[in-house]
């Protein structure tokens, strides 16, 4: 049984201090994370590139559009950490149709829509059951913390706004003198070449960034409540005080 | 296996007690932070209404009052005996210091002075980067001035233990036994009746049905967590 296996220490939380262990499980798998996460991230940046040459900004929509996909990959290394299986590049690519290309129409159209998805995903992903669908589970996993994952993924939205506005500021300290920061031109037709790089480096960096924490965040919420509605802490206790 | 994750600080206070501390991160000080926020931008915003009658004097209040808001607001929240500010109290967060203790002058006006260092380079970038990066969730103010903001909220409450008749248990519990049962039996109207008989089922032995499942059971080891909880025929 997959209690057994857990590296997470189980105990009752709210669903904020679950958000709290999700970080910290990040924290502990960041290596293996951000790697496998680059190798996702390399593609969306290819195709975020290209588009620049229509429009200078549409970098930024490329890659938001893309987000619940690199979700994936993230969500796949951190649900095996949480079981205690490290991960390389290489698991990845074995299990690339499952975690990246069967569901990949559902995840760029329904799941962008969704306002907890990092609450919601672990069922896709991790449940055996339907790559799409399973409405009744999701119910279920939902209910009492849908408000939580909720406030929980704007919150992100509003600290990954804080980060890059902060590393796009760094362009304006550094600018050489005489360097024209017109922002009106930021969302322009045609913006100068300047802002579109800086654009795309800023914006691509902060979703590089901040992604695994917010999928962290959303996954420790969805264990809080499994464990919650399957006893899991008192399975655990009742397991070593009779394992004899 | 290596040391079970999880969020919380371990402080050994003089007299030898362990105490754990459930430090709060980005998430839940980003809502307090809002909160605190919304307040001081209403007051301001009220006082500006009021002040706009009287010209260059209520223009000097309202930029006394700006500062006030600005640098002196957190200071008096933290240290007026609660520990924390009307955001962190909606939260159940509080500031103490890096022992548990509750939070001095002196670190309270460090703490916030250096919320400017926190802003850079902008949008609090530097207090989300030392948030996310460090195990027990502490921005600039808080490595500089020793302190941390906690998670006061006790998840579970008073555990309401269904009407069954105690048994008194086949073999001897150890207290941390006990308490599993007891957190079982507290536990039981919120699960399915399958996952209740499989959880009872590894308790058997406490009743003297080892290796035994079904309703039966259950009804038995829930009988011992009655007992457990002090109940007696």
């Amino acid at each position: 049984m997959l209690v057994d296996t857990l590296s997470v220490r189980l105990r009752p939380r709210t669903p904020n201090e679950a958000i709290d262990l999700g970080v910290r499980l990040c924290q502990s798998a960041a290596p293996a994370v951000y790697r496998c996460y680059f190798v996702a991230f390399i593609p969306v940046l290819a195709i975020a590139l290209a588009s620049t040459e229509l429009i200078g900004w549409y970098s930024t929509i490329v890659i938001w559009w893309f987000k619940p996909w690199l979700d994936r990959t993230i969500l796949f290394v951190l649900s095996r950490a949480a079981f205690g299986q490290p991960t390389s590049v290489g698991d990845l690519w074995r299990s690339q149709w499952r975690v990246c290309w069967r569901p990949l129409l559902f995840l760029l159209t329904v799941r962008r829509c969704s306002l907890w998805r990092s609450l919601t995903e672990p069922v896709y992903l991790l449940e055996d059951g339907p790559a799409i669908g399973s409405s009744d589970r999701i119910i279920q996993i939902r209910h009492r913390v849908v408000g939580s994952a909720f406030m929980m993924t704007q919150t992100f939205i509003g600290i990954e706004f804080s980060v890059v506005m902060g590393l796009f500021s760094l362009f304006w300290w550094f600018a050489p003198t005489g360097t024209s920061f017109d922002l009106s031109q930021l969302f322009s037709e045609d913006p100068p070449v300047f802002f579109a790089v800086a654009n795309f480096i800023t914006y691509s960096l902060g979703v590089f960034l901040l992604e695994p924490f917010y999928v962290a965040a959303g996954f420790a919420m969805y264990l809080n409540r499994r464990a919650e509605l399957e006893a899991w802490d008192i399975e655990q206790e009742l397991k070593r005080a009779f394992a004899a | 296996m290596a040391e079970a994750l999880d969020t919380v600080v371990a402080v050994e206070t003089p007299e030898g007690i362990l105490i754990e501390l459930r430090p709060a991160g980005l998430v839940v000080r980003s809502y307090a932070f809002a909160v605190d926020w919304g307040i001081r931008l209403a007051v301001l915003y009220a006082v500006a209404m009021l002040t706009a009658f009287i010209g260059g004097v209520g223009l000097a209040v309202w930029l006394i009052l700006l500062f006030a808001c600005e640098w002196l607001y957190p200071i008096v929240f933290e240290l007026k005996g609660s520990g924390a500010t009307p955001g962190k109290r909606v939260f159940k967060l509080k500031v103490t210091m890096d022992n548990g203790l509750p939070v001095t002058p002196a670190a309270s006006i460090t703490r916030n002075l250096l919320r400017v260092a926190d802003f850079l380079p902008f949008g609090f970038g530097f207090a989300i980067a030392s948030m996310l990066m460090r195990k027990d969730y502490k921005r600039l103010g808080d490595i500089a001035a020793g302190t941390m903001v906690v998670h006061q909220q006790k998840p579970a409450g008073k555990p309401v233990l269904a009407d069954v008749p105690p048994i008194t248990p086949a073999t001897a519990l150890a207290p941390r036994t006990q308490a599993a049962l007891i957190a079982l039996a507290a536990r039981a109207p919120f699960l399915t009746v399958e996952r209740l008989d499989e959880l009872a089922a590894i308790a058997a032995p406490v009743s003297g049905d080892a290796r035994r499942s079904g309703r039966r059971v259950t009804h038995r080891v829930l009988g011992v967590a009655q007992w457990a909880m002090g109940r007696r025929e």
